[in-house]
């Protein structure tokens, strides 16, 4: 047995129930889902008749509670299921969330709150103010430690391919922090002006706010803050590690290698960069048309690795590995890409005027391409490099520019974007095509190329429909230029001796850790999965660097939190269902004007103004709360936070169940002639007596509406409660005496405010209630009997009341508030009943916990060895609550001494 | 005041890190009651209510001792100054 008693919940009862049976030397389980234990009792402001201060009366319990050597308490869990052993005692289900803060090392300082980005309503206030994801529930939290709300990662963020923490910097960006934003998208690559401008942005495509008006501009808030870092800031603003005395060498410097070497300089590697172009960049460099990817952004990137000390040798091709490995270098990543144009295998490829889709792209770059003014070009395939050959083959003067394609538009590998932006540019297309011969002249030039049409057959394994001939359909399209751009791959013939290839000459590695057979190999990017894009090839590199760093530390090769074993996607259902309603908020779109015949290389996205940034950012719909920006990480003084920490759960032998789930009070919003959530000045007794407790959100009492204190305040009592029009005829016993406890603060608070309560019958049983109630009214409450039918708002926000006035006739009269309180009603709590799998809780007509014989034996439910103790089971103030967890503990203790006496006798 | 129902507070307080800068650049000129701020910002008092009580909260703004004669209190910034 691994406790004599669970008790779930920690409210007054479950406190009391833990406290007492601990005090018996029975071992407890305590269990509260929220972050502290408490319940409602520790949120309170002062409790009736006493008027004694709620927290002074709390506290101690609540510290009683978790220091106890019996009980063990466990904050921010949930009871999954309860199940029955032959025995009779229990086996229970229990998962420890994450708080993603070490309980042991958080000292409670509260930095991580105000460092955070993302706002959230405080459910501990009632929604009346703001905390943050990072919080501790309320000021007298017991244990004092901090929770991170995380309900999932955030879809922008989980589907980046290069781990990048989309919704971290769109909620810095939000927060006005720019450097930090870019600073933590520089925390996975150093291509940030780079993947601003030229990355496919799959978080847009995930956002959800693209269900509603349009998707955030994620992608050009990237370039926004990497823009405004360049401006700011010559390199990086980063410091690496220490050196490590390890080297390693990268072979490559597309966004891989590049990305490789970064995090690897980070971490206090010796990094050199064997290039054997010219230039640096790789990919970035050659393939990517300046209109899109100006060079001087490529160049502040690669600026943020070689500042950190990485070294870049252009004009460097290795040929031999081994000799890297004599040269010092403790590793070798591969990081090569895919440079080679793939031939079209049809005749006539050697004539004068058939270019490689990359080697044309390059060649442009490197400015020794013919002129093509004047010219027909066909560019041949359906890829991004065809798109931008097709774009810069307009930029360099094609009188007349055809793409032939051997799919249909809706199967072509470009992103949309790049096609519609190739077709706005004048650039044509033909579907279905493919070519068969390309025909010259006689001095060996390009004069047609000859294709034959195709239709389109079942779906091949890449799921698009695979193009099949369609007989005798040969044709010629006339053309100076062909430029075959239907795919590329690696160029490995060199570490053949060394590696063993796979399909399509690529690097055969681990998937995980990327090492090669050769234990001091590895390789990243698209040598290895073939022709990506650069986000891809960025994550390979992070994660290449990663193994690599925890192969040459001696580590085990795992802990690559950045993109695997993340946490899991939160649902674009659930994050909707948080809102009652969405407001139109106008998309930050890009309304690009096209030049029909483009003249030069000038980049044609504008960037993002400060303003479309900010309003941009600012639709982000927090989905997975957190927003992993880091804020809170890296201001939390014992380095508590952890957000890679995961729920545990546990399977536990207990004796008996202490159920103090407590109660749920009334939705006002369903007693909608009332005006709540609709009228800001109608609040709820909840509310106000948060606005009354010495924590409270405000610094007075205040109206919501303006934040005004208001002169004349209005209760309106049994809201919820004793009305059958709501499914609960039942009193909820507690709000006549808290409604008057409330008019007595009020009056101690706001010395000239008129208080009124509008109520049919005043129900004061209990120890010295009615003498409460009278001097409540003897302060000067003035109390009118008669229902309340209606609540309507006028301009000022003040609020009419219209209500029957029994005491002086009956007539209808209406009287006007500043505000007014609602006093509402509790509810049962229908969490209990699904805590038992195998057995059914009994529940009474009002869906309370059941108690077999509530005269004779309260606490006692139709489960043997399961007890119920306070509001679980009905309405009760707070002594009532006391007074039967009572009962409930002797219930339990006597269940197990009698369990314990059948077992001695057997 | 608007008579339209209150957008919902999720939304509503989700856009207070936002609505940081434009506050206390209002505030910058002197104190200001909610009302105030909400012309100066042109936004709805209800809403700018959420907003300076959560940068009340984390130390951005502080609240007058005592009401003005209309039952305002008025908010300034804590370091006088606004975000660079």
């Amino acid at each position: 047995m691994d406790y004599d008693v669970l008790v779930v919940g920690s409210g007054i009862a479950g406190m009391e129930s833990a406290i007492k049976l601990g005090d018996m030397g029975k071992k407890v389980l305590m269990v509260e889902r929220e972050g502290s234990v408490g319940g409602r009792v520790i949120l309170l402001s002062k409790v009736f008749p006493t008027l004694d201060c709620a927290s002074c009366i709390t506290t101690p319990r609540m510290a009683a509670s978790i220091h106890h050597d019996n009980i063990t308490p466990w904050t921010y869990t949930e009871v999954e299921a309860i199940r029955r052993n032959p025995d009779g005692t229990f086996k229970v289900k229990v998962q420890r969330k994450a708080r993603y803060v070490d309980e042991s090392a958080c000292t409670g300082c509260q930095l991580c709150e105000p460092a955070c980005t993302v706002a959230v309503p405080d459910e501990f206030n009632y929604d009346l103010i703001a905390r943050r994801a990072a919080y501790i529930p309320f000021p007298q939290a017991v244990p004092k430690k901090a929770v991170i709300q995380r309900e999932g990662t955030s879809p922008c963020t989980d589907t980046c391919p290069a781990g990048i923490k989309a919704h971290g910097y769109v909620s810095l960006t939000r927060s006005g922090k720019y450097e930090e934003a870019f600073q933590l998208i520089l925390d996975a690559t150093p291509l940030v002006g780079t993947l601003g401008r030229a990355c496919y942005a799959p978080c847009e495509g995930e956002c959800t706010r693209g269900d509603l008006e349009g998707t955030l501009p994620i992608r050009r808030i990237k370039r926004f803050v990497a823009d405004r870092h360049y401006a700011n800031y010559d390199g990086p603003n980063v410091t690496p590690d220490e050196p490590n005395g390890k080297a390693v060498a990268i072979v490559g410097s597309g966004p891989a290698g590049l990305t490789a070497a970064w995090q690897l300089a980070r971490k206090g590697y010796r990094v050199k960069i064997f290039e054997a172009d010219k230039e640096p960049g790789g990919f970035l460099r050659y393939a990517l048309p300046t209109y899109r990817l100006p060079q001087e952004v490529v160049a502040q990137d690669i600026g943020n690795v070689t500042a950190l000390g990485v070294e870049i040798a252009v004009n460097s091709p290795v040929q031999d590995l081994d000799a890297l490995k004599l040269d010092g270098f403790d590793a070798v990543l591969l990081a090569t890409g895919t440079p080679l144009s793939t031939s079209m295998g049809v005749p006539g490829e050697q004539l004068k005027g058939v270019l490689g889709g990359l080697d044309f792209l390059r060649d442009v770059r490197h400015g020794v391409t013919a002129d093509m003014r004047g010219k027909k070009v066909v560019i041949v395939g359906g890829g991004n490099v065809a798109m931008d050959a097709a774009r810069t083959a307009r930029r360099l003067g094609a009188q007349e520019t055809l793409v032939a394609y051997r799919r249909g538009r809706e199967e072509m590998p470009a992103h949309k974007a790049e096609v519609d932006d190739a077709e706005a540019e004048g650039v044509k297309f033909q579907f279905l095509v493919a070519p068969v011969e390309v025909l010259g002249d006689a001095s060996g030039k390009v004069t047609g190329l000859k294709c034959q049409r195709m239709e389109l057959g079942q779906p091949d394994a890449s799921g698009r429909r695979r193009p099949q001939p369609v007989k005798g359909s040969d044709f010629v399209i006339p053309c100076d230029v062909v430029v075959a751009a239907i795919g590329m791959s690696p160029d490995t013939a060199m570490f053949t001796r060394l590696l063993s290839l796979g399909e399509g000459r690529r690097i055969k590695v681990d998937p995980k850790t990327l090492q090669s057979e050769v234990s001091y190999i590895f390789a990243a990017g698209d040598v290895v999965t073939g022709p990506s894009d650069i986000t891809q090839a960025v994550g390979h590199g992070r994660r290449a660097a990663h193994f690599i760093d925890r192969w040459l530390q001696d580590q085990p090769m795992d802990g690559f939190f950045a993109l695997d074993d993340r946490l899991e996607v939160i649902d674009k259902a659930k994050v909707m269902a948080r809102q009652k309603s969405f407001s139109h908020r106008d998309p930050v779109t890009l309304n690009l004007q096209h030049e029909k015949a483009p003249q030069d290389f000038h980049e044609i996205e504008p960037a993002l103004t400060e303003e479309e940034a900010l309003r941009g950012a600012g639709s982000c719909l927090d989905c997975g709360v957190c927003s992993e920006c880091g804020q809170c990480v890296a201001v939390c003084p014992p380095d508590a936070i952890h957000l890679d920490a995961k729920p545990e759960t546990f399977e536990l032998e207990v004796g008996a169940v202490v159920l103090a789930t407590g109660f749920q009070l009334f939705d006002a919003a369903l007693k909608e002639d009332y005006g709540f959530g609709k009228y800001p000045n109608v609040i709820t007794a909840t509310q106000m007596d948060r606005q009354l407790a010495p924590t409270r959100p405000f610094n007075n009492i205040l109206r919501p509406s303006d934040g005004r204190v208001p002169d004349r305040i209005a209760y309106v009592s049994c809201v919820g409660s004793r009305d059958k029009t709501v499914g609960n005829p039942l009193c909820s016993k507690i709000c006549c005496m808290y409604t008057a406890k409330q008019n007595q603060l009020i009056m101690g608070a706001l010395p000239l405010a008129d208080v009124s309560v509008h109520y049919m019958d005043v129900r004061a049983a209990g120890k010295r209630y009615e003498e409460f109630y009278e001097q409540a009214k003897a302060m000067g409450a003035n109390y009118i009997k008669g229902r309340v039918s209606k609540i309507t708002e006028l301009e000022n926000g003040n609020l009419i009341l219209r209500y029957e006035d029994i005491d002086n006739g009956g007539a209808i009269t209406e009287a006007e508030y500043d505000l007014v309180v609602l006093a509402v009603g509790v509810q049962p709590n229908h969490e209990a009943e699904k805590l038992f799998p195998d057995e059914t809780l009994h529940l009474d007509d009002f869906f309370f916990v059941n108690e077999q014989n509530d005269d004779l034996s309260p606490g006692e439910t139709n489960l043997p060895g399961v007890f119920v103790a306070g509001a679980a089971s009905g309405a009760k103030d707070i002594v009532d609550s006391i007074l039967h967890a009572g009962s409930a503990v002797a219930q339990a203790a006597s269940h197990l001494e009698k369990a314990s006496a059948k077992k001695v006798s057997v | 005041m608007s008579r339209t129902t209150p957008r919902d507070v999720r939304e509503v307080i989700r856009e207070e890190p936002l609505m940081h800068r434009p506050i206390l650049e209002a505030v910058a000129a002197g104190p200001m009651t909610v009302p105030q701020i909400a012309e100066a910002i042109g936004r709805p008092p209800r809403e700018v209510l959420y907003w300076v009580m959560g940068m009340r909260r984390y130390g951005k703004l502080v609240t007058s001792a005592d009401p003005d004669d209309d039952g305002y209190y008025t908010f300034t910034a804590v370091d006088g100054g606004v975000p660079s």
